[in-house]
């Protein structure tokens, strides 16, 4: 693309100054989380005494953090694994009701999540998993599915389809084809949806506060939540922040380090013009 | 964020404390068996019925539910009971805002947990759901019933039969700061008896300028209202609503002189706005802590009053009172019930009837600074300290707790009809009250 | 889209199926994680959503027995319905609006490669990594006229006198709030976006730009339909996402001030929770449902998918 026209200096101060807007309020919490506030832990100077609070808090930041990784890990792989071999149906195969499944599969995205989670509430009870990180990682997984499906389907769709059928021709079963050719090929979207799934499972709230129970089981951002509205009239705000910094720290880590393989992933195949 | 009545920060309701009274009550009832009593059988069967009433207690696995906004008084009685039965409690904390969500969500499918507790405002909707356990005959075999704060048994009562135990009590009462009183001019010992005085206090602190404002209230928030409003037109022996909450007195000519009385105070700049207009709760007792309001409601107690902003010294207190006098309280904070869907009830009750006892009351609740709920303990060595605590004390004998089924979503729902009257009534057009009233009505009906 | 040439080997099973059917069995084979898993966690907990649409059914008591119609008719009478669903297609545009207009920019900016042109879109996208949970706690925090760093400085410098208040009005809620969802989900628009710019060849562009054709025109007629299919896909998420806009509101706001921030999903959220009434809930819940139905079939029409069939 030709340049913009402008000359260089102010392009850079313009776009800059715009990533700067963007990147302030995490740095902001950043700071926050660590300086001095009357009625906090941290009541003056610099220090991590939010932090403390925050790791004493309930049966322990280190808990917690057990928690929402095993739920997010186990989101990921239910997540990655179903829409994997969806996306490859939808992508590759012709069959009757391809295309309800797939509007079904999205439809999921129009309703309220509120709505859905007493009932779902309800049929976990029934399937023996209330109260547990594999039914909660259950329900996480099924939100997920839409744009995981549909970003699969894309994947597989932009794979030239001469690798796939030179490979039929050769005698591979369609399991082969997946495993050998086409997963390598779609590995940008693989990651994408995965970064997406533990980004979602990692920060949710509600489904982990109607679906578990046991104090001990409790994710992060639940625990987070009870400490903001712990005790009336006063809220502590160096730890709320400090909770912002635990809860953000992962996913902004996460996020950096597996960016490459998610704007690809955005990239493939992706939207014909 | 914030939410119903009564929370207190943290409990700071030390007892009045007197000589310590060591012994239990001996229980009352009559002995079990019929035939003549022998001293043995006598004491056997007094021991048996000490027993009975007790529950049990041999090393059951119990969970328990509280709300967040009472987690720092609810968390050291759970673990006192740990620590000293064999019986254990697993106490999960719910953020308070959803605690009614999650409750309702473990009713419908048979998931509550052994014991929860509930804002006591919540009891009547909840007991009238079947959410709970009868434990009539259980209460009644207390032996120190007589002496146990009636208001939240009363409140947890449902025709005829009852539910729930008093677990942590919250009051509301006026704190004043002594300082700004000598600076306005005002006789720091004299704090106001009547609801006018309260208003001529705080115009004479608002005088002073500068940062310092006369009173604050927190005027976004509904539940806050409840706590500190309501209790002046029961000084005045008025109501707010009538008996079986039904109907809502809140645009009573009684409850008018009230808001007029704030809407005065707001319009002449003695209320610090614009902050009492926007609170929505989760702020409102920290701003009487920075040392710049002269006069305000607040929960009854003095654990973490003190700060480089206000010292202890400075912390004056007095009842609320009434337009023409009186004085009265709200008795809120959480009760505590068995649920339906426990198969324990036995040892669940055992932490009901410990918790009622001399030692909970006196060795966990009075120390740390809590209001107790057994009259005969109001004094003890914790509350010999300090006279403010003493008339903690005496005015929860004052107060009322209001009933209402449907009090939630009436009163505290952020979206709900009373934050629309009572911001109408101070921020708005008064004339809308009776209008305003309507819909409260509507809301209340079963 | 299946092959036209058969294996060199066929196994028994394609023989006796023929290589189209032995393909669709496959095809099923393959698609029936999805498919159980939609079935049993979502379309039986919908089947129960409808089923309390059409009953008095309570939090706390349960099904108490059928009473359709009613249901769905207490709307009329409820006070805060109309406001909300007018707020929310308020909100609805003012986001959608903002949010591909940014993007759209944002990714004309980015278009190119390079370090610099790197580190941009890592500074735009960041902000979508967080939960929106988390990124409404971190607005309050930074709203707060006590602890944030826009109105307690302000303060101290003498530049104000009294604190601002981002929450305290209705025009300034909804303004911090679609602020806060404009900083969150910039990046992600961006992304689409700059998908489908890349997705224009240069030869089209440079041979516009050969007859003569000015930078705006080439834009405008041009390279705006050819983003069509981006186009359509943003508007579908966003329209869909705005319609259905809740935890932003529900911990920055509550719905205030003066019920004015009321979204749809929050009068949903409040019938369940506060209102304890399941039934209503439910009503409102596929009321929803139906209108975003009707939407999104009009709106897919502008997307086409790849190979298909």
């Amino acid at each position: 693309m030709r340049s913009n026209g402008l000359t260089r200096t102010p392009y850079y101060v313009l776009t800059g100054g715009l990533a700067i807007l963007f990147l302030f309020p995490l740095l902001w919490s950043a700071v926050a989380s660590v300086s001095g506030q009357p009625g906090t832990a941290q009541a003056s100077g610099y220090g991590f005494g939010n932090y403390s609070t925050l790791f004493n808090y309930g049966a322990g930041l280190g808990q917690y953090i057990l928690n929402s990784t095993i739920v997010s890990v186990l989101t990921v792989g239910l997540t990655l694994s179903v829409s994997l071999l969806g996306g490859y149906a939808f992508a590759a195969f012709a069959f009757p009701g391809r295309d309800a499944l797939f509007l079904l599969t999205l439809a999921i995205l129009m309703v309220p999540y509120a709505t859905l989670l007493i009932p779902l509430y309800v049929v976990l009870k029934d399937l023996g998993l209330q109260d547990s990180l594999v039914g909660l990682s259950l329900v996480l997984a099924l939100f997920q599915l839409p744009f995981a499906t549909f970003m699969m389907r894309i994947s597989f769709e932009a794979v030239p389809r001469e690798l796939e059928e030179s490979a039929l021709v050769d005698g591979c079963g369609s399991f082969g084809v997946l495993r050998r050719i086409l997963l390598p090929a779609v590995r940008p979207g693989i990651i994408t949806v995965g970064l997406f799934a533990f980004l979602a499972a990692w920060n949710d709230f509600i489904a982990p506060l109607i679906l578990i129970s046991d104090s001990t089981k409790q994710p992060l951002p639940l625990a987070i939540a009870t400490l903001r509205q712990q005790t009336m009239g006063v809220i502590d705000y160096g730890a709320t922040e400090a909770g912002v910094v635990v809860l953000a720290a992962p996913c902004l880590v996460a996020f950096l380090l597996l960016q490459r393989h998610y704007v690809r992933g955005f990239m493939s195949g992706a939207i014909k013009g | 964020m914030k939410q119903s009545l009564g929370k207190t920060l943290l409990a700071a309701l030390a007892v009045i404390a007197v000589g310590c009274s060591s012994s239990q009550a001996t229980p009352t009832a009559a002995p079990v068996t019929g035939a003549p009593v022998t001293q043995a059988s006598a004491t056997t069967a007094a021991a048996s019925q000490a027993a009975a009433w007790q529950g049990k207690d041999d090393g059951t696995k119990l969970t328990m539910w509280t709300r967040a906004a009472t987690e720092a008084r609810a968390r050291p009685i759970v673990q006192a009971y740990n620590a000293s039965h064999k019986n254990q409690i697993d106490l999960t904390v719910v953020p308070t805002d959803d605690y009614q969500a999650k409750v309702g969500a473990a009713a419908g499918a048979g998931g509550l947990p052994d014991l929860f507790s509930a804002d006591v405002v919540f009891m009547p909707n909840w007991t009238s759901a079947g959410l709970f356990t009868d434990i009539t005959s259980r209460i009644n075999s207390l032996p120190f019933l007589d002496k146990i704060a009636p208001a939240h048994i009363k409140v947890s009562t449902w025709q005829g039969k009852e539910y729930g135990l008093p677990f942590v009590i919250d009051l509301s009462i006026w704190m004043y700061n002594k300082k700004l009183f000598k600076q306005a001019g005002l006789d720091p010992d004299k704090p106001p008896t009547t609801l006018g005085e309260f208003e001529a206090d705080a115009r004479a602190v608002a005088k002073l300028g500068g940062n310092i404002h006369g009173t604050f209230f927190g005027g976004n928030c509904g539940g806050c209202e409840v706590f500190t409003w309501w209790p002046i037109a029961w000084a005045d022996g008025q109501q707010v609503m009538n008996a079986d909450g039904t109907q809502s007195l809140l645009n009573s000519d009684e409850n008018k002189a009230i808001y007029k009385v704030f809407r005065d105070m707001v319009n002449d700049g003695t209320v610090l706005m614009p902050d009492s207009k926007t609170e929505t709760g989760p702020t409102w007792t920290g701003y009487f802590l920075k040392g710049n309001i002269g006069i305000m409601p607040w929960p009854a107690t003095l654990v973490g009053v003190e700060n480089p902003s206000l010292s202890l010294s400075d912390v004056g207190i007095t009842p609320i009172a009434g337009v023409n006098g009186g004085q009265s309280t709200f008795v809120g904070g959480d009760a505590v019930g068995i649920s339906r869907d426990s198969k324990v009830v036995d040892q669940a009750w055992n932490f009901l009837a410990w918790l009622e006892g001399d030692d909970a009351q006196i060795n966990v609740i009075a120390k740390q600074g809590s209001v107790v709920a057994r009259s005969d303990l109001a004094n003890n060595q914790y509350t010999a300290t300090d006279p403010r605590l003493v008339l903690f004390n005496q005015i929860a004998a004052k107060g009322q707790t209001p009933f209402a089924l449907k009090f939630g979503q009436t009163f505290n729902d952020p979206n709900g009809p009373w934050l629309v009257l009572l911001r109408e009534a101070v921020f708005g057009d008064p004339s809308k009250i009776d209008a305003d009233n309507n819909a409260l009505n509507a809301s209340l009906q079963p | 889209m299946a092959t036209t040439r058969t294996p060199a080997k066929p196994s028994l099973l394609v023989s006796w199926l023929g290589w189209r059917r032995f393909r669709q069995v496959q095809g099923i084979g393959y698609a029936v994680p999805v498919a159980v898993y939609v079935v049993v966690l979502f379309v039986m907990p919908l089947l129960l959503v409808g089923r309390m649409s059409l009953s008095d059914w309570q939090l706390l008591t349960g099904d108490r027995g059928v009473n359709f119609p009613r249901d769905f008719t207490s709307f009329s009478t409820n006070t805060l319905f109309w406001p909300a669903v007018v707020f929310t297609i308020e909100y609805t545009i003012l986001v959608t609006i903002l949010l591909i207009g940014l993007g759209l920019g944002l990714a004309l900016v980015v278009q190119e490669s390079g370090r610099w042109v790197g580190f941009l879109r890592t500074s735009f996208l960041l902000p979508g990594a967080i939960g929106l949970a988390t990124a409404s706690l971190l607005a309050w925090g930074f709203y707060s006229p006590s602890i944030g760093p826009i109105s307690p400085p302000l303060e101290q410098l003498g530049l104000i006198n009294s604190p601002i208040q981002f929450l305290g009005t209705s025009l300034s809620s909804l303004l911090s709030t679609t602020l806060l969802i404009v900083w969150k989900y910039s990046g992600f628009y961006m992304l689409i976006l700059l998908v489908g710019l890349q997705s224009i060849s240069p030869e089209v562009l440079e041979a516009a730009a050969l007859d003569g054709a000015g930078r705006w025109q080439i834009f405008r007629y041009i390279t705006l339909p050819l983003l069509r299919p981006s186009l359509a896909l943003s508007l579908i998420l966003c329209i869909t996402g705005s319609l259905l806009a809740f935890d932003q509101f529900y911990i920055l706001t509550k719905g205030g001030p003066d019920n004015t921030t009321i979204t749809v999903v929050q009068l949903i959220y409040r019938e369940a929770f506060q209102r304890t009434n399941l039934g209503t809930a439910a009503a409102l819940s596929i009321m929803v449902l139906a209108v975003l139905l009707v939407l999104n079939v009009f709106q897919f029409r502008g997307l086409r998918f790849g190979r298909a069939g």
